[in-house]
């Protein structure tokens, strides 16, 4: 390797040794295996690339773990500005009153029912149609993951019911149907639901 | 018959894709739970880029909120990470920009937690060299630099990122990287 500069002195330079380190193939590959200047150009290159990473962690370990104030901060700041999503008319007595729900409260309501079934947990969950025009109708989907061991038939007519009662309650929605997948199915023994896992 | 206590999935363990998942539904603990997965890598990175703890906090609370509002836009939330470092990323470039050159960038401040984990990255020689060598570089040949080697970005997302062409980016890598080896030379 040449003193003045970190080319190797055979000809190949150092951004050709760069991109057969990214890539990992080269027409000179048998070249730079033999060749003594290219091997040393290879290990400075890693080198270079391992003290990036070791940096790179240390700047990561630097700026704190995520419980600290600085990221709470940000989270309490944010939101504020979250959204809520749209809003769901609600009817009234008077017609200069306008009465709204939002639909972020609506799906965590949907949430915390579904959380709320033995060994469900839901994922995705949307409300299908015009939601922002009285009467229209509106269809419920839901993804859940289920905990293994629990039978999905009752887990996923429970879910239906008790969300279909609570939509009644809560809003003045034309629900006409509730679909619900389940999407995985999650390994967890520990503590074990009694009678519902063969021990 | 005693009530057994139900199997809960801790947010916190569960996988990038169903968080995404819940979050672009507009669940905010899921969302909240990325963040903190990923809150000190974006921050530690963000300082890193801009040279300032305040201007990280800002990059790292813009990169949350255009993340929160474009969750949607991500087919793929197992990529969810380089996704949020390339947001990241922009950010801090754009912050930058901003202030032009108004703060001196040769310095890197230190994050205002006492002593602690700092000693680690000045105990070993080496990297303390790197970090010397990475101030001498010019301004864009350095950016160029900490987005590919320490945000991972693409030739292309670089480009995006710094509004120039792959070309140019290449070319400054190129640079960075023949001064970078050149002085880690005389480290040895």
């Amino acid at each position: 390797m040449n003193n003045e500069l970190p080319d190797p002195g055979c000809g190949h330079s150092l951004d050709e040794l760069e991109e057969y380190l990214r890539t990992g193939q080269s027409a000179a590959e048998q070249h730079y295996l033999r060749c003594p200047e290219c091997q040393a150009g290879l290990a400075g290159l890693r080198s270079l690339q391992r003290l990036s990473g070791q940096l790179a962690a240390a700047d990561t370990e630097q700026a704190g773990s995520a419980d600290e104030p600085w990221l709470q901060s940000i989270l309490g700041n944010l939101r504020l500005e979250m959204r809520s999503g749209r809003s769901i008319p609600l009817s009234s007595e008077y017609p200069e009153d306008a009465f709204f729900e939002t639909e972020g409260s609506l799906l965590a309501l949907i949430r915390r029912i579904g959380d709320d079934v033995d060994g469900a947990t839901i994922g995705k969950c949307r409300l299908h149609g015009d939601i922002t025009t009285p009467g229209a109708d509106v269809m419920i989907e839901v993804n859940v993951t289920a905990f293994f061991g629990y039978p999905l038939p009752a887990m996923i007519e429970s879910l239906r019911s008790r969300i279909a009662a609570m939509i009644s309650t809560h809003s003045e929605l034309n629900l006409t149907s509730i679909d619900v997948t389940v999407t995985d199915v999650h390994e967890h023994f520990s503590p074990a639901p009694k009678g519902a896992v063969n021990e | 018959m005693t009530v057994p206590d139900r199997p809960r999935l801790n947010l916190d363990d569960a996988a990038d894709s169903f968080l995404v998942e819940r979050a672009s539904d507009g669940d905010v603990s899921s969302f909240e739970s990325l963040a903190r997965r990923y809150g000190p890598l974006m921050r530690g990175y963000a300082r890193r880029l801009t040279g300032s703890t305040a201007d990280a906090d800002d990059a790292v609370q813009e990169t949350l909120l255009q993340a929160w509002n474009q969750l949607g836009k991500l087919q793929d939330g197992s990529a969810v990470k380089p996704w949020l470092m390339r947001i990241c990323g922009r950010k801090s470039i754009d912050l930058i920009r901003k202030r032009k050159n108004t703060v001196n960038l040769d310095d890197v401040e230190p994050f205002d937690h006492g002593p602690g984990p700092e000693r680690a990255v000045e105990q070993d020689t080496q990297m303390r060299s790197l970090v010397e060598a990475l101030k001498r570089l010019p301004l864009e040949q350095r950016q160029c630099w900490v987005l590919k080697e320490m945000g991972g970005q693409s030739y292309e997302d670089i480009a995006k990122t710094m509004d120039t062409t792959t070309d140019s980016v290449r070319g400054r890598l190129s640079r960075a990287r023949t001064t970078l080896m050149k002085e880690m030379e005389d480290w040895r």
